[in-house]
């Protein structure tokens, strides 16, 4: 069982071929090697012993004849040379015939007929020997017979050595022989194994490319699959371990990819629906900017009328009022949108509240407006008061004009000119007091107005409040799809730090309008700064508009694109 | 599943036979001529040790036990009982053999194969056996030792300052020939005739009656066997010529032949006189177990040997590696053995260079260690 697990590996497979082939080359090498070498030792002990045999039985035959030679002169010749000759040569011998038992690979057959030949060659050296006694005696006749004895262990000792020698080659031809038959036995062995080694490995070769060119067709096929967006269920049958953890981790990328994509789809539309809502009021919001910077320019070309132009300044602030309030309904859109993305993910909070100061600027602004517009109330008493003095003045001028033309008719003919200068004084205190009535109506008709837009104000305030809860909720929304529409986050960077130099210059202008009496001059100018202010503001609007224009783009590709797969 | 059972019952029987061997004796083989007298002399030194060491308790609780094997002094013989000894499950040693030919034959096998045991010889003597292996040991010097010491004798003792040499033409007699020669010669002596013999040699006459007519010699040398010996004295006496005779321990028995041999000089590694209590001992000992006899040099040596090896086996056990290992440190990097026989220490040979070699003379049937004068 663990065996076939084992096997059903490309790996395991691949080193069992590898492994056969090389467990065989290895036999083979080690049968080649360990033939070689028994056969070198053999052959060089066999020349080496075949060698000192040769030497030591050419010696010994040599040296015998030496002996047998001398040995017989000394029994005609006595000199003490040819005695020493003989006693040499018998030395001699026995030196061979000791180096014969030094002979490697003797067997007990050999060491019998060495110790048969030093017998013999003892033998021989001894009937000499005592030939030579006699000899040395005068016993011609016995010392021949003594040396006749050395005949038969002398024929007996060469046939002996001859045998000797035979054996020995011999035995180096049987030694041969049978170097010969291992050799072919190792030669039969080394092409079996090798015939064995190639078609084990031949065998599980095919049987491994099998193994993993099926699987692989079918992995490729799945994976075509794939490619082309087909995400369904796949079955990929059995394989080899490597590929079946490739088949599983396929099938799981198949089922991942599958969650992900209907995911992504519900993701995609509605990150697109929102983009939408937002690219909308994106564009409502500008329009809104261009209002408000509209009716800057307007307040701006009102203030310029000073006191007199206050109506304008009036219908400016109108404006600027159902601007606010336009932007308040917006901001309550946004509010909704912010609540819809705010659901997305609510954890983004830091970049939107940026947008929310500005909301929160955007309050003070028009809370200082309203204190300024409430100061022009107070104002206004003060030119009040004046008029009134004016109309007193007036009403005393006649008075005192009516006097002086009583007096000038009590005058007479004298009293004529007189009459004429009162009358104009009178004329002109009446026309006075018809001016000041004409201020104080004006007057008085400024004042509902201031009225009415302090109370306009206080709403804008209020609805402002309201912007900015639901300006936060938008911001979270905002912030959620930050990744997504990075270019729009800068550019409601932009319309931040645009909205602050805004604010400034809102801050400045409604100091202006506080102000108006005084320095009405410089009001335009700062009231300029404003609407420009206001007009960058609207570009940006406008910008990041186009912006979310292409993050709706965007989230339509996603939603197309996302169209593709077939879950 | 099959390796773990096979190594399971190979433990189940080195346990088993592991509880066998502590109670089972301690096999020692003995190998030599038994049906001859040198044989059964030896054999009589291995058993009378054994006896000894197992009186005691034996080594490590073990008693020990003899293999006895035959070799008939043939080297033949010797090989065959040798392998038949090597093969013998327990065998940690073999004491023997009696003879340089039968030691040098049966040393191939206990030197050779994957388990080599020592072998021990009490008496071969051959220069032959000293390159005979690391797992051969003697507890006799060389036969070249005796060559010298006997010449040295005929000088300074006999007063010899020409000695006639009668050699027995094989190695032992032409090594004893030779260290006789060149150490004669190198005191200044003169040989006046070497001449060799063989056992068959029908006369010894005109060997000796030219050596006579040439005008003698101050001694003469021996150097064979005593079968030789036997002849060439009984020769001596039938010419009417006497020298003094002096031959290497080849010639023990001569004593108790039927020729008269008093006065011949001998060179032994032992003699039963040998003044040392233990040795005294030993010699009481052998006598009262087997007769009136007294014990000679291979008898001796065979029982030094066996009491060499129970101390190397007390040592380091019965294990035939170990057992040489420690041998071959025996008067080196362990101490020398005290024997009967004298001083035992190896060298790299296993040969015993520094043991002493005695001169015996026979007197009265006896070899007596002879006295300097």
């Amino acid at each position: 069982m663990r065996l076939r697990i084992r096997l059903n590996t490309i790996k395991a497979r691949v080193i069992a071929a590898l492994g056969v082939l090389i467990a065989g080359i290895v036999v083979i090498a080690l049968i080649g090697v360990g033939a070689l070498r028994t056969l070198d030792q053999t052959v060089s002990r066999e020349l080496d012993g075949l060698t000192q045999a040769a030497e030591i039985t050419n010696g010994l035959v040599v040296t015998l004849f030496d002996e047998l030679r001398t040995g017989e002169q000394y029994l005609t010749d006595r000199a003490a040379t040819v005695r020493q000759a003989f006693r040499d040569a018998g030395e001699r011998a026995y030196g061979y015939q000791s180096r014969l038992r030094t002979l490697p690979d003797l067997r007990e057959a050999d060491r019998l007929m060495i110790a048969r030949i030093a017998e013999l060659q003892a033998e021989v050296e001894v009937w000499y020997s005592l030939a030579h006694a006699q000899v040395d005696l005068g016993r011609r006749a016995a010392a021949e017979r003594t040396a006749g004895q050395v005949r038969v262990p002398t024929e007996e000792l060469l046939r002996l050595v001859q045998d000797f020698s035979a054996l020995q080659r011999n035995r180096a031809g049987i030694v041969a022989q049978s170097l010969r038959q291992s050799s072919s036995d190792g030669r039969t062995m080394v092409w079996t194994v090798l015939a064995a080694s190639v078609l084990l490995g031949l065998v599980v070769g095919f049987a491994t490319v099998r193994a993993v060119e099926r699987p692989l067709s079918r992995l490729e096929a799945v994976a075509k699959r794939f490619a082309d967006g087909d995400l369904r269920p796949i079955t990929l049958g059995d394989m080899p371990e490597e590929l079946a953890s490739l088949a599983e981790a396929m099938t799981r990328i198949s089922t991942k990819l599958r969650t992900l994509v209907a995911s992504l789809v519900g993701e995609s539309e509605r990150i697109a629906a929102s983009a939408n809502d937002f690219s909308a009021i994106s564009e409502q919001l500008a329009a809104s900017a261009g209002e408000i910077s509209t009716a800057m320019i307007d307040i701006s070309g009102g203030a310029g009328l000073q006191v007199s132009g206050l109506q304008e300044s009036s219908s400016a602030i109108e404006q600027l009022r159902a601007a606010t309030e336009r932007n308040g309904k917006m901001a309550g859109r946004l509010a909704e949108l912010s609540e819809e993305i705010h659901h997305l993910a609510a954890k983004y909070e830091q970049d939107v509240s940026v947008s929310a100061t500005t909301l929160l600027e955007l309050g003070d602004v028009v809370q200082t407006s309203a204190n300024q517009v409430e100061e022009l109330d107070q104002l206004s008493d003060s030119v009040y008061d004046f008029v009134e003095l004016i109309k007193t003045i007036s009403t005393q001028t006649n008075l005192l004009a009516l006097n002086a033309a009583i007096e000038a008719a009590r005058a007479g003919e004298r009293g004529i000119g007189f009459a004429v200068v009162a009358d104009e004084v009178r004329q002109l205190a009446d026309s006075s007091g018809a001016a000041a009535e004409e201020v104080t109506q004006t007057l008085s008709a400024v004042r509902t107005q201031v009225g009415q837009v302090s109370s306009t104000m206080a709403a804008g305030r209020a609805k402002v409040r309201g912007v900015e809860t639901i300006a936060q909720g938008a911001a979270d929304a905002l912030g959620e799809i930050r990744r997504a529409i990075e270019e729009v986050e800068e550019g409601a960077q932009r319309v931040k730090n645009e909205a602050a130099g805004n604010l400034a210059a809102a801050q400045r202008i409604l100091e202006e309008i506080g102000r108006a009496s005084e320095a009405a001059s410089s009001h335009a100018s700062a009231s300029e700064e404003v609407a420009a202010a206001a007009e960058q503001q609207g570009a940006s609007t406008q910008e990041m508009a186009a912006q979310a224009t292409q993050l709706n783009e965007a989230a339509e590709r996603l939603r197309t694109l996302v169209k593709g797969f077939r879950v | 599943m099959r390796n773990p059972r096979t190594i399971l019952s190979l433990l189940l029987a080195a346990a088993v036979s592991g509880c066998g061997s502590s109670d089972s004796p301690i096999l020692i083989g003995l190998a030599g001529p038994f049906s001859e007298q040198p044989g059964v002399s030896m054999r009589r030194g291995a058993e009378l040790a054994v006896a000894e060491i197992n009186d005691r308790g034996g080594i490590r609780g073990r008693l020990l036990e003899l293999v006895v094997k035959d070799d008939s002094a043939s080297t033949e013989i010797a090989a065959r009982v040798a392998r038949e000894l090597y093969e013998t499950p327990g065998l940690v040693a073999v004491v023997g053999h009696v003879n340089s030919g039968a030691t040098i034959a049966a040393a191939p096998i206990y030197n050779g194969g994957s388990r080599p045991v020592v072998q021990i010889s009490p008496s071969a003597s051959s220069p032959q056996v000293t390159e005979a292996g690391p797992y051969t040991f003697r507890v006799c010097p060389s036969d070249l030792v005796h060559g010298a010491r006997l010449a040295e004798w005929a000088w300074e003792e006999v007063g010899a300052r020409t000695a006639a040499v009668l050699y027995q033409n094989d190695a032992y007699g032409r090594g004893v020939r030779t260290t006789f020669q060149q150490s004669f010669e190198a005191l200044g002596g003169a040989v006046v005739s070497e001449d060799p013999f063989v056992a068959p040699l029908p006369t010894f006459e005109p060997y000796l009656l030219r050596l006579s007519r040439r005008g003698g010699a101050d001694a003469m040398m021996i150097a064979g066997t005593r079968a030789g010996a036997e002849r060439i004295i009984a020769t001596l006496d039938s010419l009417g010529v006497s020298y003094p005779v002096l031959g290497g321990d080849g010639l023990y028995g001569i004593e108790s032949s039927d020729v008269d041999a008093t006065g011949v000089l001998i060179s032994s590694a032992y003699l039963p006189d040998r003044i040392s209590p233990r040795n005294e001992a030993f010699v009481a000992a052998y006598q009262a177990a087997f007769g009136d006899v007294a014990p000679d040099h291979r008898g001796a040596g065979a029982y030094d040997a066996v009491h060499l090896l129970a101390r190397v086996i007390r040592e380091v056990g019965p294990d035939r590696r170990r057992i040489q290992s420690y041998l071959a440190t025996v008067g080196t990097e362990s101490a020398p053995f005290q024997g009967v026989t004298g001083v035992i220490a190896f060298d790299e040979n296993g040969d015993v260079p520094d043991k002493e070699v005695v001169i015996g003379v026979v007197r009265g049937g006896r070899v007596v260690t002879a006295v300097r004068q």
